[in-house]
């Protein structure tokens, strides 16, 4: 079963050919940072079913949920030879889709290992699907590629370029780098069908990011004079979005974004936030300081965001995906919060039983 | 034009809803049965660290706290028990029937607690030993201390703690709330702050600057259409007049969204409240986006150049940018409706600007009145000049260029010159009957 590298030359152009002997209308799915959010989710949905005869989660650990038809492979995607194993696993188990989501939800100070993991990273997976000429590649990308600029319209669309590296933020460097290899891949590989999702910031009562870190502090910073529109994308959203595009095949890049748009201090306020206003020339120094000191996980250029517009356009996705958001922003914030209903008024029976106050 | 968004009405009243109901009901009580498993050792834990919290706090609760999920019947299926629901997944084209597995991540409950459903217990609550006892001791010890205990806060993974007072927080948000609306269109405007600013350009429209206006029947009732305006007095109060008249004047009362421009967005305070009140950043995908959707713009073609013009030259129209306004008419299809805003120059009069080291603050200029640097802040109080606002007939090229005339530059030059030529004559007209620049 265990097929060597120098076995598996021969095979990779015939990699269809080699799959178990089942219904051939099954299809085969790889996930890379299955651990994640993202990836477990997808790996749940696709196990649930049964057009997909198998599921690969690929990560440095092990998923959590209960491995059905899901097989877990361990490949540390800033390996060196990373790209060789998953050929090797790509091609042994007649891999149709590849779903790469192994990319970091927030910014750390291991700057130079998340580069190995984002942007090499990203160059191992891209290899590995053009060697057994994989039909079909999703790629998870964010919507602060954009990145944030005074000069932005207010509704970024696929076609805008990603400005997002101009900020120094090694967090969206790596993957504006990951996406530019991933377009370059697609001009190369015309035979792929290549998806890339650029997801908003997510939010979410079970996902883990830097926007739900964010959030979940009772504080935020707010730059004085300056309230740039927000959107947000439901975790459960994403997930049906990259359900979708592993399910059809729909080239090119989509912002996954929620409906609506709120300013930013109208979304503290929602939350019961204590904002901290300072003038932005204060704030970059301090959030440098924080940062370099490493007390603060976020980055000095993150500012930027709570600065200027970085809002992208969803129409895309809606219409030649038919992918169509479930929460709005008012719903995600509210479901974030676990508040009941969707009057941003916690339904505490507590509360009411004193009069409300 | 802000009723099209009408967010959050019921964000979970999907028709696939209900469809996956039984499956999660199952999925529930087999959470339900696996938290009360959990939940009994516990229980019996309780006394005794009471006991010791009895230390800490002057009144300590006899009993333990009931789990709410385990004290509570099953609801009838409310609102929450459809968005629970909607948490499952869509039906896929071939659904398998099993229920989600038990040790799903999420626990969809939806008598959870108050704060509906939530992230199950964390793994580290499975072990069992001293530290798990320290933990769990800790855990309660701040339950006291909080002083409410209305919420468990060992069932949260962390990611959603609140203040630690309900009602504060709850208070805290309502008063957050207070002067902002919950839902602002596409563009940012934002209905309450909209409004409270309503007085503020009343007493500026009909007091301060007594506009009046004329030719207000030409533009339309539905349907998008761009007005093409002269720019002048420093600070946009132009586009702020243009949108108030319409909106007081016109008798479909439609909004009007002016295009502004984009050094008004790198000051602080300025720029949010110019969008706050519907500005709209002017570039082009805005404004295609704005007509697209069968709305009015406000497009000052001058741009800087415009409200940067010296006393000295008030009155004659500057070119008019690269033309870009005419190929957003011709591309989207939108009459063009000229207007000649008069007494906007007057009310900052430039003698002379300056331009040394201004870029660096993000400004063009820093302009020179009478008034401005001398008095300080003082001088920016406008003179109160008599405004005189024209709306001119519309001029619709499509008919005769149709959209492909967008990518013909010469032509696009030409109705521009055109459109400029008419927004003169109108000007000039206006002027000759004026009598006086402050009494009209």
């Amino acid at each position: 079963m265990a097929t060597s590298p120098k076995q598996r030359t021969p095979k990779k152009t015939k990699a269809l050919a080699t799959r178990p002997p089942v219904d051939p209308e099954q299809r085969v799915v790889a996930v890379t940072g299955a651990y994640s959010y993202i990836g477990a989710e997808l790996c749940k949905r696709l196990e649930r079913d049964r057009r997909y005869y198998k599921v690969l989660a690929i990560d440095v650990r092990k998923p959590t949920f209960p491995l059905g038809k899901t097989q877990y492979h361990r490949v540390d995607l800033t390996n060196p030879t990373a790209d060789d194993e998953l050929a090797t696993i790509f091609a042994r188990e007649g891999v149709d889709t590849v779903v790469h989501a192994a990319y970091l939800s927030a910014p750390t100070h291991a700057s130079a290992w998340a580069h190995e993991l984002e942007s090499i990273g990203t160059m191992h997976v891209l290899n590995a699907t053009a060697e057994c000429r994989v039909p079909k590649l999703v790629v998870w990308s964010q919507t602060v590629v954009y990145g944030a600029h005074p000069a932005n319209p207010n509704f970024l669309t696929e076609e805008h370029e990603l400005r997002g590296d101009k900020a120094r933020a090694r967090f969206v460097r790596d993957k504006v780098e990951a996406e530019r290899q991933v377009r370059r891949f697609r001009k190369e590989n015309a035979e792929t069908c290549v998806t890339v999702l650029r997801t908003a910031p997510t939010l979410g009562p079970t996902i883990r990011n830097f926007t739900t870190r964010f959030f979940a502090r009772p504080v935020a910073p707010i730059l004085m004079g300056f309230d740039p529109l927000m959107q947000l994308v439901h975790e459960r959203d994403v997930t049906d979005a990259f359900v979708l595009a592993v399910d059809g095949t729909f080239p090119g890049e989509f912002n996954i974004v929620g409906d609506g748009v709120l300013p930013y201090t109208t979304i503290l306020a929602m939350m019961g936030k204590v904002p901290i206003p300072m003038p932005h020339f204060i704030a970059y120094p301090i959030s440098q300081a924080l940062w370099a000191t490493q007390i603060f996980d976020s980055p000095p250029n993150f500012l930027d965001f709570l600065r200027f517009l970085c809002v992208a356009d969803g129409a895309k996705a809606k219409r030649v995906m038919g992918w169509k958001p479930r929460y709005d922003i008012k719903a995600t914030i509210a479901d974030f919060l676990g508040v009941r209903d969707s009057q941003h008024e916690p339904a505490a029976p507590r509360a009411a039983a004193t009069g409300g106050v | 034009m802000a009723t099209k968004t009408v967010l959050g009405d019921d964000p979970f009243g999907d028709g696939e809803a209900p469809a996956e109901k039984p499956a999660d009901k199952a999925a529930a009580k087999a959470e339900k049965a696996e938290k009360a498993e959990k939940a009994a050792p516990k229980k019996t834990a309780k006394p005794k660290k009471a006991a010791k919290a009895d230390a800490t706090t002057s009144a300590p609760e006899p009993v333990p706290e009931p789990e709410p999920e385990s004290a509570e019947p099953e609801p009838a299926p409310t609102p929450v028990a459809a968005s629970a629901s909607a948490a499952a997944p869509a039906p896929e084209p071939e659904p398998l029937p099993p229920p989600p597995p038990p040790s799903a991540r999420r626990a969809v409950t939806s008598d959870d607690h108050e704060y509906g459903p939530s992230i199950d217990r964390p793994e580290a609550a499975r072990h069992s030993g001293l530290l798990d006892d320290v933990r769990d001791l800790e855990r309660t010890v701040k339950d006291r201390l909080r002083g409410d205990g209305s919420e468990p806060r060992g069932e949260h993974g962390g990611e959603r703690q609140h203040l630690p007072l309900e009602f504060v927080w709850k208070r805290w948000r309502q008063i957050a709330m207070r002067d902002r609306s919950d839902v602002v269109d596409e563009f940012g405007r934002d209905p309450t702050v909209a409004a409270r600013f309503e007085p503020l350009l009343d007493f500026l429209y009909s007091r301060y600057f007594r506009v009046s206006t004329r030719g207000m029947g030409h533009i339309p009732d539905t349907g998008r259409a761009l007005i093409v305006s002269n720019h002048s007095g420093t600070l946009p109060y132009d586009g702020a007049m243009i949108m108030h008249a319409v909106r007081r004047e016109h008798s479909a009362r439609r909004d009007v969204r002016p295009l502004v421009e984009d050094f008004v967005f790198h000051f602080p305070y300025l720029g949010t409240l110019m969008n706050r009140i519907g500005g709209v950043r002017a570039c082009p995908e805005n404004a295609e986006r704005l007509l697209q959707s069968d709305q009015l713009v406000a497009v000052f073609p001058e741009g800087i150049k415009g409200i940067g013009k010296l006393f000295g030259e008030r009155y004659r129209l500057q070119r008019f940018g690269r033309g870009g306004f005419v190929k957003l008419a011709l591309s989207c299809d939108a009459p063009i409706i000229p207007t000649a805003v008069v007494g906007a120059e007057e009310i900052h009069p430039m003698l002379s600007k300056i331009t040394w080291l201004t870029k660096s603050i993000g400004v063009p200029y820093i302009p020179v009145t009478p008034t401005f640097p001398a008095l300080g802040p003082l001088g920016l109080i406008p003179l109160p000049t008599k405004w005189f606002i024209a709306f001119g007939e519309p001029l619709y090229f499509n008919t005769e260029y149709g959209p492909e005339g967008a990518s013909d530059r010469i032509l696009v030059n030409k109705l521009a010159e055109q459109v400029r030529t008419r927004i003169q004559e109108m000007l000039d007209e206006l002027l000759k009957e004026r009598k006086s620049v402050l009494f009209g």
